[in-house]
């Protein structure tokens, strides 16, 4: 089942558990995975879906969950050494992430609402090229959805690498910046804290 | 049901309480100097025409010698083979046994690589769960199974080096001596041991080491060598007759001279009474079981024993390797080497394992599987009253 050309991107990895609210991929290559905060893709059962998310937790650890990692280097060997003395641990361990699903991609247009069905297991994830992320971020309606995403991590952090994730992206000046941080204002006009945890962590440079 | 700790722990302290450290200590000091004054030439003269009921280390012009560690080569391959097994179980409806192997295959060095792999080999049909026998048809038991599973991980092993360039060493775990075959009838044992013996000229072909790797020995042939050594036999003129001594030990109560020795297994004799250091082996001595003369000269195990750093281990490797020092010297080097990757055990092995190992679930899968294609050919299979005990348990 081929992605959709406008989502087009190297594959990062393979859902491996997916729900309604996201799912969790396998990274197809040890350490690399999407920035957090970073819109990815699925595709659908058929061509006219795709499914988009955003990043909002990464892990390596053990393939199986049973074994712990242990120390391996010391004063003689430590970091990318580690992994050529040990050529096994390319195989017994893997990089996972876990994405927020916050829309799809329905016919011409984009939904910000949580799609009918989980994205599919076993389908590949794919990074978004400049022009799907605009088109999908444009107007973002789904600053709601993520703000309440239950994950790993505390979801203003998600928002603030998001946001800050896009603003790298799109390189308009922090045009996009403004615009969502001005929803997102709106959205917690009664949670001030919440929304200064957000914005301090994305204060642009 | 779990254990009660509390209800045992009283026993447990009066037990620990009856151990004395003191207790045989001139024992221990005996041992001592026998080793620190062992006369090789006077044991080699004495093994020369002793007839023991133990078997002991032999062949060394130096028993004490100990050698240092050996570099690595360059670039290298490991390999390492262990299998798991379903066996056939009397409360399953299905006749089979299933082997799985694990195999890993690791390169160091320039190019370091990994291949990992579980092969599994169902058998179902009549020659596989029977044996043969003059007298009658024997169903195949552990025994048996044990040992075709360890012609299964040595041919694994062979397979995966087909295709290696790089000089490399294949570990199975456990020993390559068949001790299991001495106990077994001779139609039993022929097919077993030409099909062990066939896979381990399979390395000699490739001229790739293979050895037997055992964690924590419980030999004592090294034992066997001291108590040669301290037997009183020779003293009075007599060559050393453990039969002998034994009809003086029943008719007479004459207690064995090498009694003075503590019963202490090899490795204690290594680690504390020889103190080799991490990285240290000691000489290659013959394995000298009777099985061993049925897998021809260039295949006879011989042994040594290595510090690990954690422990003492014993490595097995046929004479063929024993012989060529610089094999010797990888298979010395490399089990060194890959104790230390796997903090204590050669870690290709530990992989090798997990690649092998059969949980529950999986037991359960290929049980479920068989029933449910038997279904659909119309085979009903029900379980016997006691394994469906097990699979419900209630309250």
């Amino acid at each position: 089942m081929a992605v959709s050309s406008s989502a087009v991107g190297n594959r990062l990895g393979e859902v491996i558990e997916t729900s309604t609210t996201g799912f969790i991929a396998e990274s197809d290559e040890l350490h690399r995975l999407p920035d957090l905060g970073a819109l990815v893709c699925v595709g659908g059962l058929d061509d006219s879906r795709a499914y988009y998310g955003v990043v909002a937790y990464g892990a390596t650890g053990g393939l199986d969950t049973s074994r712990k990692a242990v120390r391996r280097g010391g004063d003689h060997l430590a970091d990318a050494a580690i992994y050529s003395r040990h050529p096994e641990l390319e195989l017994i361990l893997r990089t996972v992430f876990s994405v927020a699903v916050i829309g799809y991609r329905d016919g011409p247009g984009f939904r910000h609402v949580l799609p009918a069905l989980p994205v599919p297991l076993h389908y590949s994830v794919h990074g978004c090229d400049q022009s799907t992320i605009a088109s999908f971020c444009a107007a973002p309606r789904y600053l709601a959805a993520l703000l309440n995403y239950n994950g790993e991590i505390m979801p203003e952090q998600i928002v603030a690498a998001h946001f800050r994730w896009i603003d790298n992206q799109l390189n308009d000046n922090h045009a996009w910046l403004a615009d969502a941080t001005r929803r997102l204002a709106r959205l917690m006009k009664r949670d001030y804290d919440r929304l200064a945890i957000v914005l301090e962590a994305v204060a642009p440079d | 049901m779990t254990l009660d700790l509390s209800r045992v722990i009283t026993q447990i302290t009066d037990m620990v309480a009856t151990v004395d450290p003191d207790h045989d200590r001139h024992r221990f000091d005996a041992l001592r100097h026998l080793w620190e004054t062992l006369d090789s030439n006077e044991v080699n003269s004495r093994l020369s025409n002793a007839k023991t009921s133990f078997l002991y280390a032999s062949g060394s012009s130096d028993y004490r010698r100990v050698h240092a560690l050996p570099a690595l080569p360059d670039s290298f391959g490991v390999v390492a083979t262990d299998g798991s097994m379903i066996v056939p179980d009397r409360h399953s409806p299905a006749r089979y046994y299933l082997i799985n192997t694990g195999t890993v295959h690791l390169r160091y060095g320039e190019s370091p690589a990994a291949v990992m792999s579980a092969t599994p080999d169902l058998r179902y049909a009549e020659d596989d769960l029977w044996v043969d026998t003059e007298a009658r048809k024997l169903p195949v038991n552990d025994t048996i199974l044990g040992l075709r599973r360890a012609v299964a991980e040595l041919q694994a092993a062979a397979e995966a080096l087909q295709s290696e360039r790089l000089p490399s060493v294949a570990f199975v775990d456990g020993t390559l001596i068949l001790w299991a075959l001495e106990s077994l009838d001779k139609p039993i044992v022929e097919p077993l041991l030409k099909s062990y013996v066939q896979a381990l000229e399979a390395f000699t072909s490739l001229n790739q080491p293979v050895a037997g790797y055992i964690s924590s020995p419980g030999a004592t042939d090294l034992l066997g060598t001291l108590r040669v050594a301290i037997c009183d036999y020779p003293d009075m003129g007599r060559t050393i007759d453990c039969n002998d001594c034994w009809k003086q030990l029943t008719e007479h109560g004459q207690i064995p001279h090498c009694e003075i020795l503590p019963r202490v297994t090899d490795r204690y004799i290594v680690s504390q009474i020889a103190a080799i250091a991490p990285g240290q082996r000691t000489n290659v001595f013959p394995g000298r079981s009777k099985i061993l003369a049925r897998y021809g000269d260039d295949q006879w195990v011989e042994f040594f024993y290595l510090h690990t750093g954690r422990e003492i281990a014993r490595i097995e490797v046929p004479r063929w390797v024993a012989r060529d020092p610089e094999l010797l010297d990888r298979v010395h080097s490399v089990a060194f080497d890959q104790a230390q990757l796997g903090r204590g055990y050669p870690v290709a092995l530990q992989e090798a394992h997990e690649q092998a190992v059969l949980s529950m679930a999986d037991r359960r899968l290929v049980e479920e599987t068989i029933e449910r294609r038997l279904a659909s050919h119309g085979v009903i299979v029900t379980h016997t009253g006691k394994d469906g005990s097990k699979r419900g348990r209630f309250v």
